[in-house]
């Protein structure tokens, strides 16, 4: 079986998951007594015509490409980095603190700069923390990095009501940054902007120093062998702090494209899911940096659907819509990994006999 | 013709990619020893676990005693009365030999009392010397494997199933254990021996069946054959051997490898490495025989850097490298197959190009400021394919979809690219078909005619002899004396596996 046959193997079952997995919400629907067709009709027809809408679908998308990201480089290197909520967290609790001290001070393109690389730093120390302890005191990465982010969270909502908090000291939220600290809109008249361009960027930087390069390339030997790599020289501790630091780092930047493109501030329970989203992102997308692009804006696309649902006129729709939708098309989507895997072997076994009988 | 016991009729099991079995038909009489003769993947191990119930077959059907009978599962097999002993055996190393035979066979409350002595009963029928409440993680494999069959026998197997069951013994262990086949199948029992080695089958075997690709490609009793056919009907060509000459230099050449009171000892625990001296000269062969798991392991990865000896000097070309790292070693000139290729001389998700830069990531001699040069390195990777005759579809294929010889080929490749210096090979030849035996020693011979240091360590002693100049006998960590290969014979080099020490004549050594 060539690459070919299992790329359109790939399109056609993750097509046919999606698809499932809607029906199945629609089924969900009409237990509701609303009938489906209209209602999605109705919310895809408004995704593609409204630009606003289409843009929102991108926007969505971009902090979740970092996230996915984030979870598919450490899987590559077989480590589980399921604290990419508290590494984003970090992200945004650094954009906030630098773009509010910068403010008006240095002009835009600078203070970007500066925030981004700061937010790309504070997120990689966290993750380079999990792999320090992983790799010194051989601590379980799944479970540190998932009490991670508990702790940064605690922090966060900390500083909220301490350093961080208003002018106002009303709730525990932080100042609205200026106009001057925001990233500029790509598209006028929509919310997207060249956050998303720079995710896309740097998912396909992410490709290019897994698939093009040493580093990379000893990140992928350690995951999938790290003994024979060990007896090759390669340092599989090492890599392990190197893999979660660009990890970290990854998530990291998620916070500055929700910071200072979306939010423009800091909130309490800010963005609970991205991290979760992210994980089930880069399983659907295989770890593959480019499918999580495409991943990604399948899943701004359903949560953006969901919303639009959710606020049709006197349907009542549940806004936990969004999270059924897509709940099923990642089990759908997991659950076809498993098919095709079972496709491709039988029909080598069936070639096999007819070839033998012949 | 009295009715067969076992009869298999035209059973086929296809896996993916692979036709394991096609059409195969044969019988097992009472009282018979029926060596089943094959290269690896020729599908000896398939056709017996569908016999076991392990797998079921595609096609075909099983008859005992002339009845067609159904087999799904192992325990349908163990009613009948079959038993098979597995290339890697099934024991619980943490209980007892009692326990572990009564495993799967006792319900509620358990006598161990009666367990006890039925177990005593049993090893004393057949004259086996088993400590029944030892525990099995403290037993020599050899000891592991009468528990084994002491397992089939208490579940009275009348056709026991042996795969591949010399390969971890000693040669006196294996003459053991073909005293116990012999009595054995004197009571009218059967045995199936799976087994790719000639010499064994001619030894034990009643009748011979050979397969080859899945296929039957040879049915005789053994006073019919000889050795020159079953290998014949085995690979389905002539092997040429290999030819030795007497060294390009010989004792008159430089050492290379120097080690000096090599020890490796953990605190209270028996050492892995006790004082191991000796050199490797330039254009020399030097073997480690031995049963495997008396250190020669732990041996060579001290010498490539990834275990730190406590204790000794390892030199290269005069130069000490005891505390040089493993990637500094590498790129001093050592290359170094491993024993356990999936464990750790491959990546088997990766490609076969990937996998021969593996040794050499760091540098650049496959990359330009960080990123892989592909071009040379597929380049690379085409010429040794073509050179090492390896069956790749080229050098993107995955390494892991190669046969076990194939990888074993690239990473002979990549390691005799590595050591220019140093060579070490780790059982390289470990599973491997006699076709792809014969390839790797013809490389391994020809490094040694370019003067490169060999040193080989191997369980199979035909190899040991055919290959090395000098023989070195590892057990429990210590070396037994070190010989010229013509100092030996099997008889000798078995005794001193065993860790009968006996007079030294010191020889090569000085």
């Amino acid at each position: 079986m060539n690459d070919k046959d299992k790329l359109k193997d790939l399109i056609i079952t993750n097509f046919l998951a999606i698809a499932a997995g809607l029906i199945l919400s629609g089924l969900m629907l009409m237990l509701l007594h609303i009938n489906p067709f209209t209602v999605f009709g109705d919310a895809l027809h408004t995704m593609f015509t409204d630009k606003y809408t289409m843009g929102d679908v991108l926007l969505k998308a971009t902090p979740l490409i970092f996230t996915a990201l984030a979870f598919a480089f450490t899987f590559k290197a077989n480590l589980f980095n399921i604290g990419a909520q508290g590494q984003f967290y970090m992200g945004a609790i650094v954009a906030i603190a630098a773009s509010l001290k910068m403010d008006g001070v240095v002009p835009t393109p600078v203070l970007l700069l500066i925030v981004v690389v700061l937010t790309f730093v504070a997120g990689g120390l966290i993750g380079a923390l999990i792999g320090f302890l992983k790799a010194r005191y051989n601590a379980n990465e799944f479970l540190v990095s998932m009490m991670s982010t508990y702790v940064v969270q605690a922090l966060m909502n900390y500083l909220l009501r301490t350093f961080l908090l208003e002018t106002k000291g009303e709730y525990p939220q932080t100042d609205a940054i200026s106009r001057e600290a925001w990233i500029p809109t790509l598209i006028p008249g929509t919310r997207l902007h060249w956050g998303f361009v720079l995710a896309v960027l740097v998912a396909v930087g992410v490709w290019i120093l897994l698939y093009k390069t040493t580093l990379g390339y000893r990140i992928r030997a350690v995951g999938s062998n790290a003994s024979a790599s060990e007896k090759s020289g390669i340092k599989s501790k090492k890599v392990f702090v190197i893999a979660f630091f660009i990890s970290g780092a990854l998530a990291g930047m998620a916070g500055f494209t929700e910071i200072n493109g979306v939010q423009h501030m800091l909130i309490q329970d800010f963005n609970t899911s991205i991290g979760s989203s992210g994980l089930g992102i880069a399983i659907l997308a295989n770890a593959n940096p480019i499918g999580i692009i495409f991943a990604s804006i399948l899943f701004g696309a359903l949560g953006v659907i969901g919303n639009l649902m959710g606020r049709m006129p006197g349907l009542n729709i549940p806004s936990s819509i969004v999270d059924l939708m897509q709940g099923f098309v990642m089990i759908f989507v997991i659950v076809s990994y498993f098919l095709r895997a079972w496709m491709a072997n039988r029909r080598e076994k069936r070639r096999l006999q007819k070839v033998v009988e012949k | 013709m009295q009715v067969p016991f076992f009869e298999i009729q035209g059973v086929s099991k296809y896996f993916a990619k692979v036709i394991a079995n096609k059409d195969i038909s044969f019988s097992i009489q009472k009282g018979e020893v029926l060596a089943l003769l094959g290269e690896n993947g020729a599908g000896k191990s398939t056709i017996m676990k569908i016999l076991y119930g392990l797998y079921r077959a595609d096609e075909g059907k099983i008859l005992m005693d002339g009845k067609e009978v159904k087999i799904t599962c192992p325990k349908d097999a163990m009613k009948l009365g079959i038993s098979m002993i597995q290339q890697h055996f099934s024991l619980v190393p943490a209980h007892t030999v009692t326990e572990n035979i009564i495993l799967g066979n006792v319900k509620g409350r358990i006598d161990h009392k009666k367990c006890h002595e039925d177990m005593k009963k049993l090893a004393d029928t057949y004259g086996f010397d088993v400590p029944v409440d030892a525990k099995v993680s403290e037993l020599d494999v050899g000891v592991q494997q009468k528990v084994e069959i002491l397992k089939a026998l208490y579940l009275n197997a009348r056709l026991l199933i042996m795969d591949e069951p010399t390969a971890v013994l000693t040669p006196q262990e294996s003459e053991t254990l073909m005293q116990f086949v012999k009595s054995y199948t004197e009571k009218g029992n059967s045995v199936v021996f799976i087994t790719h080695k000639l010499k064994e089958v001619m030894e034990v075997a009643d009748r011979i069946i050979v397969m080859r690709n899945g296929r039957v490609s040879g049915n005789l009793k053994k006073e019919d054959t000889n050795e020159t056919e079953l290998s014949r009907l085995m690979i389905g060509k002539d092997l040429v051997q290999p030819e030795k000459d007497s060294g390009p230099m010989g004792d008159k050449a430089k050492v290379c490898l120097k080690v000096e009171g090599l020890t490796i000892e953990k605190k209270g625990e028996a050492p892995l490495l006790r004082d191991i001296s000796f050199n490797i000269r330039e254009g020399e062969i030097f073997g480690i025989a031995g049963v495997s798991g008396n250190g020669q392991e732990e041996l060579c990865e001290a010498i490539t850097g990834s275990l730190k000896p406590t204790a000794g000097h390892i030199s290269l070309n005069g130069e000490d490298i005891t505390g040089l790292t493993v990637r500094e070693r590498i790129g001093k000139g050592i290359g170094y197959v491993p024993v356990d290729r999936h464990r750790d001389g491959m990546v088997m998700p990766m490609t076969v190009a990937e996998n021969m830069m593996l040794k050499e990531s760091f540098g650049s001699k496959w990359a330009n400021h960080g990123f892989i040069d592909k071009k040379k390195l597929n380049a690379c990777t085409q010429k040794a394919i073509e050179d090492y005759q390896i069956k790749a579809p080229g050098p993107d294929a995955r390494a892991g979809g190669l046969s076990g010889g194939n990888q074993q080929k690239v990473i002979l490749a990549r390691e005799v690219s590595v050591g220019s210096e140093l060579l070490i090979l780790n059982q390289p030849t470990r599973g491997l078909d006699l076709g792809a035996i014969n390839n790797i020693h013809t490389v391994v011979l020809e490094e040694r005619k370019a003067g490169k240091s060999i040193l080989l360590v191997s369980t199979e002693l035909s190899e040991i002899f055919e290959m090395c100049d000098r023989i070195a006998v590892m057990y429990k960590g210590s070396f037994m004396g070190i010989y010229r290969s013509e100092e030996l014979n099997t008889e000798k080099i078995g005794l001193l596996m065993a860790g009968y020490a006996q007079e030294k004549e010191a020889a090569g050594n000085e």
